[in-house]
């Protein structure tokens, strides 16, 4: 392997060249036409055009993407994560075009990309899993007959699905056949598949992965937990590692399971075994259950790397080599506490509205404990195309609370001009006293969201504020900030120009 | 030079020395209130203020200064305007009266347009739905009234700020 093809944009484009770079294999970027200027692209030392700015005219070509390769004699393609990283079709015509796919076989991709037979494959590797059916639904009546075995609440699921889509919540038979049906059509229209599962509606879960590096060898080994359970409509939003309630012991058999699943896939490369766990009631005992599995490298990936002092896309990159891990499980030992915020643009003030657009300033935090892996820079406009992340912010510390501490420092001194950006609601979060003791499950945050937001600290004047307005006018170029009305309203738009010269 | 600012919808009155332009140490007044302020210009439209020792770092970012201190930072919108056309704009704006346009907060494509000229909205209600980095929105009419004019059409793309519906 001597050149790498990044199929992909953003941060995780530009995380992957900088693993390329370190060891010494050449980069091709590939780009739409909305990120000629992105910052993948000008850290890539050769890049190519795919198409217009829609993912399906450009990152979800396929064809284009193994043409790039062709043209510029590259042997590998990262996929990164989203687009064409679980298409199990890409994955073999790279294989057909004599270029190395940097992930999965295609045929363990299908084994656990379909969510039901990922539940049989768990079954067969002897998993504990949500009770309720493996294969999909053939009618309102079949799902009345499971839920009745297994009781309700029940949920039903979209075996092609994600980001819940094609997933309801239901509390009673009544209410089942017309939730079925609506859970199989907008399957149906997301994925091109109606096919529609059930399983028992776990009350107040976490979700905590687990995260497992395999070889071409028949070694696998499990890299310790994410907690992801700070979720916003199935979307995570701050990841953690380790969890603060998985011990040694529900670690290891987290992770053996795990492990007894991807090798009985013929899995390779990076994955996670996703599990939602939940205490009993009467027993206090936690109990874990297999939720699905992902087939690629995660967006929450560098809290894994911060706790272990593993470079997963370089330990990627030397799998697809066919080199053996050369690393035992006895000897992954987890340190310290990493935290990661997923910084995007939207307005938490306002509904969480994406807000795009032109990037005027960029003060990004630093000093100890402190990574980020950020896909843009001021000058650069978020493009409407694509998810609105700009950037993972990731502190590491001794212990949990030092490392929320270390993120509250590092937000404080986050600035981005332009747009608006959530920091400020993880300020919200890493002080709230539930977050902090750790109680929480996937409903936390829309819990957190559903109560008013304490009034803003109240350290900062409103004469500094007015004092600082007057200076900005006095020291713009239109300095005839006289007493008269034309020229101050002229330093109002002068005042915007120059904010958005940045 | 008598400067006035809206910060938040608040008028203030900020008196600053004939070298403010020019920073460092200033006897300045805000409402008739003597403040002292040293400012210094750090980087391009980034000013660090001390006020009795405190020390607040100012970044201006289009119509809004950004102030960061402990507690990380606030974005306070302002203006800076002359008192008649602030009281003239209230008068027109305030309250139930007068007319309000509804505008696209972002850039998008319009997917559904929920009114129609001389339609009676209640406060609240939706008019216009557009599509952003594949979420849909409701835009909702900020007063109850009559739509006077609808700019939005279905399947056309809209800029930051442009006026979709506006309601009398």
């Amino acid at each position: 392997m001597k050149k790498v093809l990044i199929a992909n944009r953003g941060e995780i484009a530009l995380r992957v060249i900088r693993a390329c770079r370190e060891m010494g294999l050449a980069t091709v970027a590939v780009y739409s036409d909305v990120d000629r200027a992105a910052l993948h692209v000008a850290h890539a030392d050769e890049a190519y055009r795919l198409g217009p700015g829609p993912a399906t005219e450009s990152y979800l070509r396929g064809d284009l993407i193994l043409d790039v390769a062709r043209r510029s004699g590259a042997d590998a393609i990262h996929p990164g994560y989203g687009f064409l990283s679980e298409n199990a079709e890409f994955a073999d015509a790279c294989a057909a075009a004599g270029v190395t796919f940097i992930g999965p076989p295609a045929s363990a991709m299908r084994a656990l990309g379909s969510k039901t037979r990922a539940r049989q494959a768990a079954d067969r590797a002897q998993m504990p899993r949500v009770p309720g059916s493996v294969t999909g639904l053939a009618s309102a009546d079949e799902a009345l007959r499971v839920a009745a075995e297994i009781g309700y609440p029940v949920m039903l699921k979209a075996a092609a699905g994600g980001g819940g889509k094609g997933m309801r919540a239901v509390t009673s038979a009544a209410e089942l056949p017309a939730a079925y049906t609506a859970a199989s059509s907008e399957a149906e229209r997301s994925f091109g598949s109606g096919e529609v599962y059930l399983e028992k509606l776990i009350e107040q879960p976490r979700h905590i992965e687990i995260q497992l590096m395999a070889d071409t060898h028949g070694n696998c080994v499990y890299l310790g937990e994410r907690e992801c359970s700070v979720q916003r409509r199935h979307q995570k939003v701050i990841e953690e590692a380790p969890s603060a309630v998985v011990g040694d012991d529900l670690r290891r058999r987290m992770g053996e399971a795990a492990v007894r699943l991807a090798l009985s896939c013929g899995y390779v490369n990076a994955g996670t075994v996703e599990f939602l766990v939940s205490r009993d009631q009467d027993s206090g005992e936690q109990n874990f259950y297999f939720l699905e599995m992902n087939t690629r490298l995660q967006v929450e990936h560098p809290v894994t790397e911060m706790i272990t002092g593993l470079d997963l896309v370089r330990m990627q990159l030397r799998v697809a080599m066919g080199e053996p891990l050369g690393i035992r499980q006895q000897q992954i030992r987890l340190r310290g506490h990493a935290v990661e915020c997923r910084i995007y643009a939207e307005d938490p003030e306002n509904n969480f509205f994406p807000s795009p657009g032109l990037i005027t300033r960029l003060m990004r935090p630093g000093g100890p404990g402190i990574r980020e892996d950020c896909g843009v820079y001021a000058g650069w406009t978020v493009p409407l195309e694509y998810d609105p992340m700009l950037s993972k912010l990731v502190a590491y510390g001794e212990t949990r609370e030092a490392a929320i501490d270390l993120m509250l420092r590092a937000l404080d001194e986050y600035v981005v001009g332009g747009i608006r950006t959530n920091i400020a609601l993880f300020r919200r979060i890493l002080l709230d006293e539930d977050f902090r003791a750790s109680r929480i499950d996937t409903g936390y945050l829309e819990r957190l969201l559903s109560l008013p937001a304490a009034p803003a600290d109240a350290e900062i004047p409103d004469d500094v504020v007015a004092l600082a307005v007057a200076l900005f006018a006095s020291s713009s170029k239109q300095s005839a900030v006289a007493a008269s009305a034309a020229p101050e309203s002229r330093w109002a738009a002068a005042g915007r120009r120059e904010g958005l010269r940045g | 030079m008598t400067v006035w600012v809206e910060v938040e919808g608040r008028q203030r009155r900020v008196e600053l020395p004939p070298e403010a332009a020019a920073g460092g140490a200033l006897r300045c007044s805000v409402d008739g209130s003597a403040v002292e302020v040293d400012a210094r210009a750090v980087e391009p439209g980034v000013l660090s203020l001390t006020i009795e020792g405190r020390q607040y770092r100012c970044v201006l970012d289009g119509d809004a200064v950004i102030v960061i201190g402990r507690g990380g930072g606030r974005r306070f919108v302002f203006a800076v305007e002359d008192t008649r056309s602030l009281r003239g704009r209230r008068g027109a704006g305030a309250g139930a009266s007068g007319t309000r346009t509804v505008k696209a907060p972002m850039p998008g494509r319009v997917v559904r347009v929920l009114v129609t000229e001389g339609d009676e909205v209640a406060e609240h209600q939706g008019v216009v739905v557009i599509e952003a980095m594949k979420m849909q929105n409701e835009l909702k009419s900020p007063k109850a009234g009559r739509v006077i004019r609808v700019a939005a059409a279905v399947d056309t793309t809209v800029g930051s700020g442009d006026a979709l519906v506006v309601i009398e």
